[in-house]
Parts: structure tokens; sequence; C-alpha cells
């Protein structure tokens, strides 16, 4: 008695249920909203790069240190982000724990990417204070008017970014007609000591703002960015669907007296200040059989001429040369000292070629994705080739195998990466705690 | 919930099928049920919004790999939100968010009567056949062949047919319920296709109610903030 008791209190004490035919049930605790969100993910990513001995970058990173045929690199990320809502107010954070380990570095990085408080007072009006992504532009793989973003790696566009301390507002106004809606968006960036102190000169505030239509079913978006702490420049973006599985979009920047830096083979730095335009044109296209084709062409303003690049390359080669004979470093040193968000950046010369391709589960096989990347550096010819495997089966569990292939003639962009292959896994579980 | 004052005219047939499926402007919950043939099952949960005949919006709220991903669609302009992406991108109707049977057109169906012509009814027992042509090029499928119940003006089935008649796919209308608030539709959809042979999606519905909701909800840049109308 006491446990058919038992079973009638535990049936009674079960959740609501939307008991529909079959076995299928809609548990209505599933949609219950609890005014805290806390969730994430867990990732470990392993790599392995074959180094390529005679290439420039291999020579600069690895001159002062032991041979090697290849460099073992194991990655785990935790990434967690909650919020809470009261009313029209909501706090937002996002942070992460990266820890790095390799043949040559171990290092851990912890992290706010993102922290802000908004403030909705309406559907149409939304104000936002503290660390935040904004991402601007329409490209894929990059994003010439990101103005008020940090640049993505066209190797893997999708990865969340940091955002940068900004008070911003987004006022949204529909219509009936060609024109259905229209926002605005501005935005303050400060920066000074200790904050956004990699966005430019510090002491500055700087101004940017956003203004979005939609209009004969296109995206359209002008935008600026005036400041003192970076050179100002302003442009604008589409973004239309030509056919419901046709999309074509594009950007253009203009940017005011930039200043470029080169150095030649002696490592004389000379600087240079211009306007300049960075552009981009995409398509992406679907077919019947679920292929996309993702196509875009970058023309980098900023970047550097083939005999920039070779001024470069030179200037490695000159440095290797003398460390070799009288260990002298000052032209490698030199040398490293003008990489790191100059020659060494992600596509630092000036016209590329983005093509993806991904086949949505072939064979039949669900929630399988295998896709391949080509980044090609039209001016040297030199390129990247990435394969990839995605399989999202298993809720919550994300596997990703891709490899990479550089390839590229002497004194190309590619062919004078550190690494001629390398392969990565990688694993990635979700987890939602609020839940 | 029944009107009989039609005579047959197919086109307000339809637009009573569309009134008796849901309300002009409202908020649900669906569930969608991605079923292989070996019985393993992926579950998706979505609160959606629409408004009028070309607004609707929808955010996962789970499994925790998709919460926060967001899609609208403005008549047959459609975006997609990834919350790491961090701005939405423009996706075609014939997509698939979710992998699986239904596509982004089926999650983020408007009314059949935006999108579709009744070319012609017949009437067979209980029930009308509603043979149904894509107003332009478009549309993600360009005939709907829709049994619906002559007692509730419901469908039951629908196949989806491309321009050369042939099936994509068969959608089957079960369990009707009352949702309260006048609406007594079908609480489950189910879908297979000749095209994904032994798979089977599900569509569960639950909480549909009537809401007055503004414009401005429907646009590019509200889209990561559908959370806060739940």
């Amino acid at each position: 008695m006491k446990s058919i008791l038992r079973i009638v209190l535990i049936l009674l004490l079960l959740p609501i249920h939307v008991l529909a035919q079959e076995d299928y049930s809609f548990d209505l605790s599933e949609i219950e909203k609890k005014p805290y969100t806390l969730g994430g993910y867990l990732e470990l990513t392993p790599k392995i790069f074959w180094l390529d001995h005679d290439s420039a970058f291999y020579r600069l990173n690895f001159y002062d240190r032991e041979e090697q045929n290849y460099l073992d690199e194991y990655n785990f990320k935790l990434s967690m982000n909650g919020g809470y809502s009261k009313g029209i107010s909501e706090i937002y954070i996002r942070s992460n724990i990266d820890q790095k380990e390799s043949d040559i570095d171990s290092e851990t990085d912890i992290s706010v990417d993102e922290g802000y408080l908004s403030v909705k007072p309406s559907s149409a009006l939304n104000i936002s204070i503290g660390k935040k992504v904004l991402k601007w532009g329409k490209g894929y793989a990059w994003n010439p008017v990101g103005f008020v973003g940090r640049p993505k790696n066209p190797d893997d566009p999708d990865l969340a970014l940091e955002g940068y301390i900004v008070a911003t507002a987004d006022y949204i106004k529909s219509f009936a007609g060609p024109l259905k809606a229209m926002a605005i968006t501005p935005v303050i960036i400060p920066v000074y000591d200790h904050i956004n102190t990699d966005f430019g000169t510090r002491n500055n505030i700087n101004y940017a703002g956003k203004l979005y239509f939609l209009l004969y079913d296109t995206d359209i978006d002008f935008m600026f960015h005036k400041g003192n702490s970076r050179p100002s420049r302003f442009g604008a973006d589409f973004s239309r669907n030509i056919t419901s599985n046709f999309e074509i979009h594009g950007e253009l920047a203009h940017v005011d007296n930039i200043m470029k830096k080169t150095i030649d083979r002696n490592g004389t730095i000379t600087q240079s200040t211009n306007d300049i335009e960075n552009y981009l044109l995409g398509i992406r296209y679907l077919t019947e059989a679920d292929t996309t084709f993702i196509f875009e062409y970058y023309r980098n303003g900023t970047g550097f001429t083939g005999e920039e690049m070779e001024g470069f390359f030179g200037l490695v080669d000159n440095g290797m040369n003398a460390y070799l004979s009288s260990s002298d470093e000052t032209l490698l040193k030199k040398a490293r000292s003008v990489t790191e968000g100059n020659y060494g950046r992600q596509n630092p010369m000036r016209d590329y070629l983005y093509m993806r391709i991904s086949q949505k589960e072939p064979f039949d096989v669900l929630y399988f994705t295998p896709s391949v990347t080509c980044i090609y550096n039209v001016k040297d010819e030199s390129f990247s080739l990435s394969p990839e495997l995605l399989y999202t089966g298993i809720t919550n569990l994300e596997l990703r195998l891709k490899a990479g292939f550089i390839a590229g003639s002497e004194n190309t962009e590619f062919g004078e990466k550190q690494n001629d292959y390398r392969a990565e896994l990688r694993v990635r579980y979700y987890f939602d705690v609020a839940k | 919930m029944v009107s009989p004052a039609f005579a047959l005219d197919g086109n307000d047939l339809l637009l009573q099928i569309d009134r008796n499926l849901n309300p002009d402007s409202y908020e649900a919950y669906k569930k969608l049920i991605n079923i292989e043939p070996n019985g393993k099952k992926k579950e998706f949960v979505l609160f959606t919004l629409k408004k009028g005949k070309d607004r609707v919006a929808a955010m996962f709220i789970s499994p925790a790999s998709e919460k926060g991903r967001s899609t609208l669609r403005l008549d047959e302009n459609m975006w997609l939100y990834i919350p790491n992406v961090g701005k939405p991108i423009r996706i075609t109707s014939l997509q698939s968010v979710v992998g699986g049977v239904f596509n982004n057109s089926d999650i983020l169906r408007l009314d059949y009567t935006s999108e579709y012509n009744v070319e012609r009814v017949e009437e067979k027992g209980d029930e009308y056949i509603l043979h149904l042509k894509a107003k332009t090029r478009t549309v993600a499928y360009d005939k709907l062949t829709m049994w619906a119940g002559k007692e509730n003006l419901v469908p039951v089935k629908i196949e989806c047919l491309t321009e050369a008649a042939m099936l994509v796919k068969t959608i089957y209308f079960k369990d009707v319920r009352d949702f309260g608030g006048g609406i007594v539709r079908p609480a489950v959809i189910e879908t297979d296709s000749p095209l994904y042979k032994g798979y089977k999606s599900v569509m569960i519905f639950a909480k549909m109610k009537a809401r007055e909701l503004d414009d401005e909800v429907f646009t590019m840049t509200f889209m990561q903030n559908l959370d806060s109308l739940r």
C-alpha cells in the first residue's frame, strides 16, 4: 500500500506535461523563464603544426630555440556567460579562461570579453553601457566597415570576439512600404589608461555611428568613426537576396590619413600617411543539393605591396645570416618589432579571394557538415586550404576536425608562414546551468 | 470557430484555415524533434512570435548549444543571429537552422494565404482538398495539396510539391486541442520526406496565445533581444 501511495505521490509531483500523441511530450518546465541565465561551453583543442624550416616566420620565431619539425599545442577553454534581468534592465557578462600548453609556450589567460548593463524602455530603444561586442559589416571573412570591433580571423570567422568598453544605443523604427525598417546606433568609445588601451591613442573620446535601412528588401548601412585614437573613417555596406538561394553583399570603407610603417631588407623603417579605401564584395549561394558556396573578394587598402613584403622577408634573411655568422640579433629583433599587428597580422597584403564550400548532411548523415575553405592571395598566388568535418549529432556536443595546408613559393605570404600543415580537433561541450 | 459563411471560395476557405491555425498576431512555444531511422532523437525548443501576414521571429531556448540563436522572417527576407557570431546574417528559406526535415520556412511559417493562391478546391467525404500555387518563385514549395477537415477547418495533411509536381515532403497535423482564448488547433505536426528516407521531424506547440506586438520586434536590430519578450 505504501509503495502504491509513493507511486501516486511521484506521479502527482511530476511536472505538468503537454501530452501529445505517440510518446511526444513537451514539459512546460522547459519553457519557464528565470530572471537569470548561466551557461557556456568547455572546449579542448589539441593541435599539431608541421613546421617549415625555410620560412621567414619559422626563422624569426625559432632562431634562438632548438630546431623542431613539429609543434604540439593543447588548448583548454572555459567560456561562461550569465545574465540577470529585472524589469527593463539586464546585466550580461561573458568571460573566458584560456589555457595553452605547447612545446615552446605555456600560458593562462583570464578575460572578460563582454560585461554590460542594458536598459530597454521599449521595443524600439535599447541603451547599453559597458564592454560589448559591436560587429558591423556584411562580409563573412572580413569586415572593412567593422569600425568599432576587433578584426575577425578569416580562418575561423565565427569565433566569439572581445568587445570594447562603450556607451551605445539602438533606436529602431518600422514602416510600411519599400522602407520597412531603419535603426540608428550611436557609439561612444573612451580610450584612457586601463580603458580600451588597444583601440588607439589614449586620452581621447571617440564617436561612431551606424544608420541602418531595410529598403526594397536590401539591408543597407552607413557608418562612421571620428576621434583622435584612430584615423577617421566612414563607409557603407549592403546585403540582398537576389533569389531565395542567392545572396550578394558588399562593404566599402574610406579611411583618412592612415599611417603605414614599412621596413626594408636593411632594417630601415619608412612611414607614410595616405587616404585609403578598403572594400569587399561577396556572394552566398545555396544549391538544391544543400551545398553552400561563399565567395568574397577583399581589397585591403592598408595592406603591403609585394615589394614591401619582400623587403620584410629580405630583412629576416639578412638578420638570419648576421645571427649565424656573428650571433648578431639586431636585425632579427628589429624584424620582430614590426611583426605583431603589422607584417605578422592576418592577411597583411592587399588583394584576397575567399571561398568556402560546405555540404549539409551528405549521404543522409544528419548534423554532419564537411566543408573546405580557401584563402588566396591574388598578388603573390599563395594560399591556404582548410578542409573541415563538423558533427553536432550529440546534444550539446560539437566535434570539429580541421586541417590546414599552406602553399606558396619563396617570398610569398603563405609560403613564408611558420608551418606547412596543421591539424586540429575541437571538442566543445555546451552547458546551461540555469535550466 | 468555424465559419460556414463561405461558398467554397478557395481563398476565403484558406484564410479561415489560417485563422483557425493561429491568431493574426501571437506568441507560442514549439518543440522540434528530429527522429533518425535508428530511433535517435534530437530536440530543440523555440519561442516564436508572429505578427500580421509577413512577420515572424523565433529564438531557441534549448539545447544549450543553440540557446540564443534567433531567426527572423520579414516577408521573403530571412536572417539568422548566432550569439557567438554577434551579428545577423541573411539565410534562405530552403536552408534548415536545425537540420532534419523541417526547413526554415517550416519553422518560420507565414500564413498560407500570404504565400499561396488557391487554384481549386475538391470535396471528398468529410474533407476539403485545396490545391495551392505559390504566389512567387521565392516561396519554398511551388505547390501544396492540403487536406482539411470540413467540420473544424484545420489541415489534416499537406503535401509539398516542386513545380514539376515532385513530392518534397508530407506534413501531418495531429492531436487537435484547445489552447484557450478560442484557439483550437493541432498541437502536433509531423513531417517526413522521400528525400530523407526513414527520418521524421515533429513539431509540438504549447502556450499559443494572441499577443499584440510592436513592428520593431520584427527587425534585424531587435533579434538579440527577443528573450526580453518572454
